[in-house]
This record gives structure tokens, C-alpha cells and sequence, in this order.
């Protein structure tokens, strides 16, 4: 349940990119861990991941149940606040092999029980350009100590990330954009084409008049004058 | 619909409220900003009565004042990483050959305007290194063919009017020489061709007809001894050419068929001036004394003996010189000169005197730097009160002479700011630009006048050849020159020109003075940055990664210091051979050994890598977050530990594709990734704050194009006290948009101001030499579904970006080969400091937000003090007033 919760909380937002690559092709990538520490890592065999086409984006994750050995290496690890690193060779379809390795706080692992994600970078051709070993987490460690039962079995989620097709000027929205303005200025002139004394005529002729009332009384005036 | 003309109405006023504020006034032209041009590295040079006409390195046609050497004229030719100039000659008019490979221009310049009278090209099918000479007003282009021949072409330059831009016919001829190969080393002398080739001397006089070549063993010509004999041209009437053996010159003559070796040993840079008729070799020699380190020398061609010798005085501060030409007259003599540290010096005999110098190194700027100035002894001293000890006697005997001081510069001026000028005033717009140019010279300029304040020579210092074969040096600011009495520190790091190795060299930025001098380390720097911890000298260390992947702290002393972060340490590494960038982490490292440990890598291959960009690290963010039309608040991601990395890919299909990455430069996550098809570089990064700017080629619209990226963590701030790049609950949100550039840009920056609340300008320098400056307002990518109007700050989308010429920064000064853009703030929050550099230097100040801390020139004091004191005259009088109506109404 609590589990569920961080889950819920945590929520991995990796957002689909589409499907712009040129050729689809699947990738097994082999991961290596290395649970030793220290400046000269000693990798072993973590599992394999299959992704068997990679616009489809899904990955196939085969990884072993954690031995006694490792788990208490792990605790081991997350207690010193040492480094967990991974290599993972990506076998492409061209049986071109690419080795990457990744880095995360050890502590950070054992905090979130196991539970990591596998960012996997493909260039526009499909070419894997890097791996990466992320754990969603607000805050580094809190330093809580995690049991070993806790520590039983990677669930790895793996995402296959693209890259984005480049955006380019959006001239058409713009001139449509014009248009539209321009059509709404000749609707306006066609609508106001009356002439000014059509459309002015109900302040134009009360002043007419109040101008004619007083010209005819002042006169009238002028002449009692006389 | 209404809306829409309000919108259209409100986007104009907008652009011209943003655009009319940076106009500038025609009275303030030269008010703060100020421009130096320079040639570049002289080649060739030919003097002309009252002017110097000069052919540079940088494809430079110039004409310089004999008298003070100003700039008459200059012609900037092509791109010098392309072209080359082969050739200058003067007569009534400048012919001038530039080109590469197998195509080259033919030019003539009119001598008293510079402008360009005819110009031709030619065009051969072999991509041979090739000579150009000119005898008889005619253009003689000559093409040693290995093992085969030498082909001559010769064109007559009098018939160059006519077919003015098309291709002239030449009359060829070959002559067999098969003993032509890689080392041969061949120079045009007068209507003679002359090849040294191993042990023997080969000529032939172009102006006899069948003429071919005569051989002569070398041996029997200079002495005997082992080593290669070099050939160098000598220019005078008789064709001639220099001998050069173990850095000793013979001067050779020829005439017909024989050739005669003068019984004299001359200097290499040996050269001829006539006078009258009458001719005389100068040349330079080392000198035994120790304060005038160069003498000049007059020899007699016949005899070789010594007609006049002069002790120079020449400045300590260049490096040793070669004499490029001279001319006589009467009995005055002008010789120029060129140094290894490029600079260009006329020398006046018989008096010796230098009469000018150009510093032309500065044509080439390969890193910069803006320094604060210290303040001045009496403010120090204020600054210092509480700092000595709790002796109140002490602090009191110090406070009262400090008062007096003060008390002094009141009444009789500051004399301290008026002998060195060098104190920083109050809104820190008076600095020093540190420059370290490309052959290997510090220049401290002035930002008030431009002035050199110093400079120092580094000897066999080349620069770090970097991404896109950009050279570059590194200058690294340990300490500013806030902390009085303690100096500024400053580091320039670059490499040595012989075995490569790294070099360091201390500085303070302000004086030049260095205590240590240059120091050649032992190993290859790949990567140095400055570690964000201070000493107890306020000394920032410096971590420099070395070829073989060790790590090195600056001062070695602070490696205890920083003990005690290096689990939060990490490097980068960018790999342009293998298109790979690693990182690196230093958490295993003790203090006895730094241990540098592979964290990260991004294989690219098999894209080029072209641009590698990450923030600059004194920038502020002001503002996380940006408030929405709802008055929501949209946070931004601010990484400071993010790259932007460009590569170019060729592709079959789209000929080349451009991806640009946002990698976190801790983890190695690849954030974000676009690509364009069909784009063309170059390519320019600008990566401030939350957002990415780079602007290339778009192929198929044949366009230049900008792009804006902006990321946003959302609504919610993930981890708002200090950000670490292993916590990521969320990968931010890429927000984007594309525009039009209506011309092409050169160079990027963006404007940096103190604390990062003035509006951010994005400052580009384009081919025409104009320097633009564009609000990042106008880039900045909408937000979709959202509106966009005066209410919300945003100015709806334009496609293409409007160039208004009020935007140009340097208004009519026409800047040239701009080669970078440096910034940096001012104390005063509104102003950013820009220095252009290329082979012009300029510099200026702009305020994105007009000056709004600052009351304006022509504000008037007398005025506000007036209303002020009436204001306080009336209220003491109505007060009075009002108090004598009281009392009379309590009378009542």
C-alpha cells in the first residue's frame, strides 16, 4: 500500500516524445552492477532488457531476484552513502555494441526499495546515445535504514526516450493569423461604409436644431432691439 | 475580431516602446563606448612615401600613416581560415593574390582610396602549393610539379581592365625539372625561379626564351658543413636570393647563367634599401647590452662591411623582431618592424627611435575577462575598522586618522583617484578587460578609453585548439579585487607551443605583476574549472583534469580545503575525436591523492560534436518562476549543473542533420532531444537561466533559424532549498518555438546584469558587422492554449524576428571578422558590460531595462531642492497661520 502511495506520489513524467524515428529496431542492452564500491568498481551481472522495438517504446525486463550477499552489499552501500553504478552494453541490431555506466547515490537506491527507471536516449536514427539509472525521488536521502527484506528484487521500469522532430517557424498560423485580421478590417469597413452624415445623423440633427431654435429667436430679439 | 486589431495594435506599440529606448543619442556617440581596429599579423608589407600598405595574415589590405601608423584604409578580404594572401605588390597601383588551393583572386586597389579597381580570378586544375611573382608588369604564377616540371603562366596585368571578373588567358610554359620533390624548396627572384633541392641549386631566368634550368652543387656555393640549406627572398634590383645554413644567410646574385656568392655572412631577416641609387643591406642583430637588447645594422652590398651601427632602444615588453621593409630618403631612414608577439613597430634612423606601435596581437583575442577595480586606500581603510582587534585604543587612533583623511579629500581633492585613476568608482562601470590573445600576449585595456594598461608577453604559449577547431585560451578569476589589501588573482591556463603540455600562469589583473611567472606543467590540461569554495585568502581553487586523467588543485594548499566536498565534485569531459562526453566524480579522492572516477557517458558518435555550452557560473536567477495570465506560478527549471550540446550528423537522406542535448552534466541524463534535418551549421549555443537559444542554417528554406527552448519543472517546485541533480521526481517541461532570422549571425551572448531582475537581451553579431541587440522577450516561447497580450508581459508570435537599426549597438562603427562576444555585469543592476573582439575591438554598455537605477543625465537638483524648501517655507507658514486662527477663534 505505502508502496502504491509513492508511487502515486512520485509520478514519472516522462513525456512520449513520438514516434520520429527514421527505422525501428530492437536493442538488448546487458546490465552489469557493481555492489563492491570503491574507486575501481567490479561489475556483475545485474539482467538483461530487451527492447524489441523501439518505437514502440516497451521493454522486457529480465532480472534476477537479489542474493543475501547482495542485499546486505547494498545496505552496505546505502549505509557508507557510496555510489551504485551500473553498465549497461547496448547490442544493437547492427551488432554494433555500445557500453555506458550510470551513477546514483546508493542510499537513494535502498530508499526507494529498489525501484529505478531506465532512461534510454535514442538519437533520430534509432542509435542508442546513453543510458541512464534514475531513481524518482523529491530529496537526495533522508537517511532512514532500510531492511533487508526490503531489498528483494529491482522493479526496473525502462523508457525509451526520442528525440523530438526540431520545430520550425509556424508561418502559416501567423499569416493565416493576418488574414484573418485583414478579413475582419474589410467586414468592419464594408459594415461602416455609410456616409458620415448617415451614421451621425441622431447627434447631428438635435444640434441642428437647437441651432436653428436659438438663430431664430436671436434675431427676433435683434428686432425688438430695433 | 476586435481583438485581434488590438492585439496587432498593442504588438506594435510594444516593439517600438521596447526598441525606441535603445536608440542612442547622437551626442552620446563615443560617450561609453569606444572601438580599436587593427590589420592583424603583417605578411607583407610594401612603404610608400607618407604610407605603409600591408597585406596581413587575417586577409587584411591595409594602408597605415607612416607618421603614427592609423589606419588610411582597410580592405577585409576573405575569410582568412580559407584564404591567403600570396602576393602584394605596389606600383602606381596595389596588386594584391589571395586564394587557396587551385582558385585565386587577382585584385588591384587604387593606392589613395583603397578601392577596388579590377578584379580576376584564376583557376588551375592541380592543387599544388604554388608562387606568384610580378616582373615587367607582369603576374608570373608558377607550379612546381613533383619529379615532372614547373609550369608558368604568365599574364600581363595591363589587359586585366578589360576582362574585369572573368578568367584572363595566360601564356603557358613548362620547364622540365625532374628532380623536383617534397623537399624542395623553391623562391621567385626577380624574372628567376631558384630551388634548393638537397644538395644542389637550381635556377632559371623566366625571360629568356628556352631558358632552362642550370644546376650548382651547394657545397661549392656555402660551406660544407651538414644541414639544409633554406632559401629566402631577397628583394633589390639585381635578382638575388639568401642562402640560409645554419642560421647563417649568404647573400647569392645571378646574372645570366652564373651565379655569385657574396664573401659576407649576413642575418636571415636581411633586407635591401635603396637609396638614391645607391643600395645598403639592414639587418638586426642580438646585442651585448643589457638595456638596448637589439642593433641595427647597415651593411655595403659589395664588401659586406659595416656602414652604420645603432644600439635600439627597444621596449622591454615585445618580442624579438624581423625587419619587414624599409625605405630611404635622404638621410632618414624608416625600417619597419614585426615581432614575434605580432606587434608592428617603425623604427626612424639614425636617431633609433621608435616612432609607433601597433599592438596588432590583439587582431586575435582568444579569451577576456572583466576585472573590478580595487577601491581606493581610504575606503579600505573604513572597510577595515573592526577588523584588526578589540583594542579600542587602537580603533579609535585609526577611526580619527581615517577621519582626517577623509577630511583632507573634501577639501583638497583625492589625489590617490587622480594618480592612478585605476579605483573603482561607484557603480562599478569603470574595469579592466584582461585579454590573452593567439600569440601567447596579456592586454589589460581600459573600459573608459580603451587604453592598453599593461601587458605581458608569455614566449611559446599557444592556445587550446577546442570544439570546432575554436582556438582558445582559459582565464580563470581566483579572487576579484574586492578583498583589500589582498590583490585580484587571476589564472590563464593555455599550452606549449613544443611539446604541448599545459601552462599557468598567475597574474593580478590589474597591475600585470606576476610573482611567479609563467609555470610549464608536466602533463596535458583536458578540463579546468574553479571550485566554488574560498580559502582563507579568499582564494577560489582551481581543479585541472590532465590527459591521463589525474586531477590537480590550485593552489596545492587547498586541497585540505576542499576535503571535504569532494563527494559533491564532479568533472566533464568533452571527447570531439570520439564525440563522446564522460563524466567524472572526485568522491573516492583523499587529500593525499585527488582520485578521479568515470560516473557518466553519452556516446554520440558518429555525429560530429560542435558545440558544447553549459551556464555561466556567476549568473543569478532572480525569479524561479513565472506567473501566469490565472496568477499561477510556473516554475522554472533551474540546473545549474545542465549542458547543451550540439552535434551535426550526415546523413544520406537530409545531408546533414543537427541534434541539439540537454544533458545534466552530474548524472549524465539526457534531458531533452531535438533534431533538425537538413540543417548546416554554424551553429550558435546561448544557455542562461532556464532556456537555450541557437539559431543554424535551415537547408531547405535556405534560411537562418532560431530556436528557443524554456524548461519548467510545472506548478509544483520539486525541491525548492538547494537543488541536486540525483533528486528528480519529474523531468521538466520543454516548452519551444521557432523563428525567422532575417540575417546571419556570427556570434552569440547573452547580457548578464548583477543580481539577474533586468530583463535578459540576447546580443548577436552579424556578418554585416552589426551587432544586434534582441529582448528575450521577443524569443521566448509561448505557451499554447494560454493568451498572450500586455496583461500577461507577452507579445504575441511573430514568425520572423524584426532587426529594427535601432537595435544596433554600434550604431555606424562597422565591426569586422567578429570573432566573439564577452559580458559582464556592472554594480549597477541595469548595466551589462559587452566587449566585441575580432579585428576590431569594441566595447560598450547596454541596460536592457533602460537605467532605471539611475537618475537621468539632465535631471535637475536645483529644481527638486527649490520645491522642496518651498514646500517646507509653506507648511511652516500655514502652520503658523493656522495656529494664529486658533487662537483668535478661542478669543471669540
Amino acid at each position: 500500500m505505502k508502496q502504491l502511495l509513492i508511487f502515486c506520489l512520485l509520478v514519472w513524467l516522462f513525456i512520449n516524445y513520438g514516434n520520429c524515428i527514421e527505422h525501428d529496431s530492437s536493442v538488448v542492452i546487458n546490465l552489469k552492477h557493481a555492489l563492491s564500491g570503491g574507486p575501481n568498481p567490479v561489475f556483475k551481472d545485474r539482467g538483461t532488457i530487451t527492447i524489441p522495438s523501439l518505437r514502440l517504446s516497451q521493454a522486457v525486463v529480465h532480472q534476477k531476484r537479489l542474493t543475501d550477499v547482495e542485499r546486505i552489499q547494498i545496505q552496505k552501500l546505502a549505509n557508507d552513502n557510496d555510489l551504485y553504478r551500473i553498465n549497461a552494453t547496448v547490442i544493437a541490431n547492427d551488432e554494433i555494441e555500445r557500453s555506458f555506466i550510470s551513477t546514483i547515490k546508493a542510499c537513494m537506491l535502498a530508499e526507494a526499495e529498489l525501484d529505478d527507471r531506465l532512461s534510454v536516449s535514442v538519437d533520430y536514427m534509432g542509435r542508442v546515445i546513453g543510458v541512464s539509472l534514475v531513481i524518482a525521488s523529491k530529496a537526495t536521502c533522508e537517511g532512514s535504514n532500510v531492511s533487508i527484506d526490503k531489498l528483494g528484487e529491482f522493479t526496473t521500469n525502462v523508457y525509451v526516450r526520442h528525440t523530438e522532430t526540431g520545430i520550425i517557424p509556424d508561418t502559416a498560423t501567423y499569416i493565416d493569423k493576418l488574414q484573418k485580421e485583414k478579413e475582419a478590417k474589410e467586414r468592419d469597413d464594408h459594415k461602416d461604409n455609410r456616409s458620415f452624415l448617415a451614421k451621425y445623423w441622431i447627434y447631428i440633427v438635435p444640434v441642428v436644431i437647437v441651432m436653428v431654435i436659438s438663430s431664430a429667436t436671436n434675431p427676433e430679439a435683434q428686432g425688438g432691439g430695433q | 475580431m476586435a481583438n485581434f486589431r488590438s492585439i496587432y495594435k498593442i504588438q506594435i506599440f510594444l516593439t517600438i516602446l521596447v526598441h525606441v529606448t535603445l536608440a542612442l543619442y547622437e551626442d552620446q556617440v563615443g560617450k561609453f563606448d569606444w572601438k580599436l581596429s587593427f590589420v592583424g599579423k603583417v605578411k607583407f608589407v610594401s612603404l610608400e612615401a607618407k604610407r605603409i600598405i600591408v597585406a596581413t595574415e587575417e586577409n587584411v589590405l591595409a594602408s597605415l600613416n607612416l607618421k603614427n601608423g592609423d589606419i588610411h584604409w582597410r580592405q577585409v578580404l576573405e575569410d582568412p581560415k580559407d584564404y591567403k594572401l600570396e602576393l602584394l605588390h605596389v606600383n602606381k597601383e596595389i596588386v594584391t593574390v589571395s586564394g587557396k588551393e587551385n582558385t585565386w583572386f587577382v585584385r588591384t586597389w587604387d593606392l589613395n582610396t583603397g578601392t577596388i579597381l579590377t578584379e580576376w580570378f584564376i583557376n588551375t586544375e592541380r592543387t599544388v602549393p604554388s608562387l606568384f611573382t610580378i616582373v615587367n608588369e607582369k603576374l608570373l604564377h608558377i607550379v612546381p610539379i613533383r619529379g615532372l616540371q614547373v609550369e608558368i603562366t604568365s599574364y600581363t596585368l595591363a589587359n586585366a581592365e578589360n576582362t574585369n571578373g572573368s578568367i584572363l588567358k595566360g601564356i603557358s610554359r613548362k620547364i622540365p625539372a625532374a628532380w623536383l620533390n617534397k623537399d624542395s624548396d623553391c623562391v621567385p627572384a626577380k624574372s628567376y625561379i631558384v630551388c634548393a633541392v638537397s644538395s644542389k641549386l637550381y635556377y632559371v631566368d623566366l625571360l629568356k626564351e628556352n631558358s632552362m634550368f642550370v644546376s650548382q652543387s651547394l657545397a661549392d656555393l656555402v660551406d660544407n658543413s651538414a644541414g639544409k640549406v633554406l632559401l629566402i627572398e631577397y628583394k633589390q634590383d639585381v635578382p638575388s636570393v639568401l642562402l640560409l645554413k645554419n642560421n647563417i644567410a649568404k647573400l647569392g646574385t645571378f646574372n645570366g647563367e652564373n651565379i655569385q656568392i657574396k664573401p659576407f655572412n649576413l642575418m636571415p631577416n636581411a633586407i635591401s634599401i635603396s637609396n638614391n641609387g645607391k643600395d645598403l643591406i639592414y639587418q638586426l642583430e642580438a646585442n651585448d647590452n643589457k638595456n638596448k637588447l637589439i642593433k641595427v645594422k647597415a651593411k655595403d652590398p659589395q664588401t659586406g662591411l659595416d656602414s652604420f651601427s645603432l644600439d635600439l632602444e627597444y621596449p622591454l615588453g615585445l618580442g624579438a623582431p624581423i625587419i619587414l621593409g624599409g625605405q630611404s630618403k635622404g638621410s632618414v631612414t624608416d625600417l619597419l618592424l614585426s615581432t614575434t608577439d605580432d606587434a608592428l613597430l617603425l623604427v626612424r634612423l639614425p636617431e633609433g627611435k621608435i616612432l609607433w606601435t601597433r599592438e596588432e596581437a590583439l587582431s586575435s583575442v582568444v579569451a577576456s575577462e572583466f576585472f573590478e577595480l580595487p577601491i581606493s586606500e581610504l575606503d579600505a581603510s573604513i572597510e577595515h575598522e573592526f577588523d584588526s582587534a578589540n583594542d579600542i585604543l587602537e580603533m579609535f587612533s585609526h577611526r580619527i586618522s581615517t577621519q582626517i583623511k577623509q577630511f583632507y579629500n573634501l577639501v583638497f581633492g583625492n589625489n590617490l583617484l587622480q594618480n592612478s585613476g585605476l579605483v573603482r568608482d561607484e557603480f562599478g562601470l569603470h574595469k579592466i578587460i584582461v585579454v590573452a590573445t593567439r600569440a601567447g600576449k596579456l592586454f589589460a585595456l581600459d573600459t573608459l578609453t580603451g587604453s592598453i594598461v599593461w601587458s605581458y608577453r608569455l614566449p611559446n604559449v599557444q592556445s587550446f585548439i577546442g570544439i570546432d577547431n575554436e582556438e582558445k585560451m582559459l582565464l580563470l578569476v581566483q579572487r576579484t579585487a574586492q578583498y583589500a589589501p589582498l590583490p585580484a588573482h587571476c589564472v590563464l591556463l593555455a599550452q606549449d607551443t613544443i611539446t604541448g603540455n599545459g601552462i599557468l600562469f598567475e597574474f593580478d589583473p590589474i597591475t600585470g605583476y606576476s610573482k611567479a611567472g609563467i609555470q610549464r606543467l608536466n602533463y596535458k590540461i583536458v578540463q579546468a574549472t574553479l571550485l566554488p569554495y574560498q580559502d582563507k585568502n579568499f582564494l577560489k581553487p582551481m581543479l585541472v583534469l590532465s590527459q591521463d586523467e589525474q586531477a590537480h588543485v590550485y593552489p596545492t594548499q587547498a586541497v585540505s580545503l576542499i576535503k571535504d566536498h569532494f563527494s559533491t565534485m564532479f568533472l566533464y569531459v568533452a571527447d570531439t575525436e570520439n564525440s563522446r562526453l564522460s563524466g567524472y566524480t572526485l568522491k573516492y579522492s583523499t587529500e593525499d591523492s585527488l582520485q578521479v572516477t568515470p560516473s557518466w557517458n553519452v556516446d554520440l558518435a558518429p555525429s560530429k560534436l560542435i558545440a558544447v555550452s553549459a551556464k555561466p557560473a556567476n549568473e543569478h536567477v532572480h525569479s524561479q518562476g513565472k506567473v501566469l495570465y490565472d496568477r499561477s506560478v510556473f516554475y522554472k527549471y533551474v540546473n545549474p549543473n545542465l549542458l547543451a550540446v550540439a552535434t551535426m550528423t550526415s546523413d544520406p537522406i537530409y545531408n546533414s542533420v543537427l541534434s541539439v542535448y540537454l544533458i545534466d552534466g552530474v548524472t549524465g541524463l539526457i534531458i531533452y532531444g531535438t533534431s533538425h534535418k537538413k540543417a548546416r551549421g554554424p551553429i550558435h549555443l546561448v544557455h542562461s537561466e532556464n532556456w537555450l537559444v541557437y539559431t543554424f542554417f535551415n537547408e531547405r528554406f535556405r534560411r537562418n533559424e532560431v530556436v528557443a527552448l524554456e524548461l519548467y519543472e510545472g506548478h509544483w517546485q520539486n525541491n525548492n532549498i538547494a537543488f541536486s541533480s540525483f533528486a528528480l521526481s519529474q523531468l521538466p517541461q520543454v516548452q519551444s518555438q521557432a523563428y525567422i532570422l532575417p540575417s546571419i549571425p556570427q556570434t552569440m551572448a547573452v547580457t548578464l546584469t548583477e543580481r539577474g531582475i533586468t530583463n535578459k537581451f540576447l546580443i548577436i553579431a552579424l556578418t554585416t558587422g552589426a551587432i544586434i541587440e534582441i529582448p528575450w522577450m521577443f524569443l521566448q516561447p509561448r505557451f499554447t492554449n494560454m493568451p498572450c497580450g500586455p496583461e500577461e508581459s507577452c507579445i504575441p508570435y511573430m514568425p520572423e524576428i524584426p532587426l529594427h537599426s535601432e537595435a544596433t549597438i554600434n550604431y555606424n562603427q562597422t565591426l569586422s571578422g567578429i570573432h566573439g562576444i564577452e559580458v559582464a555585469p556592472a554594480r549597477l543592476e541595469s548595466t551589462s558590460h559587452v566587449l566585441i573582439h575580432g579585428l576590431d575591438i569594441f566595447y560598450t554598455r547596454v541596460a536592457p531595462s533602460k537605467t532605471f537605477d539611475v537618475l537621468k543625465e539632465d535631471f535637475d537638483h536645483v529644481l527638486i531642492v527649490l520645491v522642496l524648501t518651498g514646500l517646507i517655507v509653506a507648511t511652516l507658514a500655514t502652520k503658523k497661520l493656522a495656529a494664529r486662527k486658533a487662537l483668535k477663534q478661542a478669543w471669540k
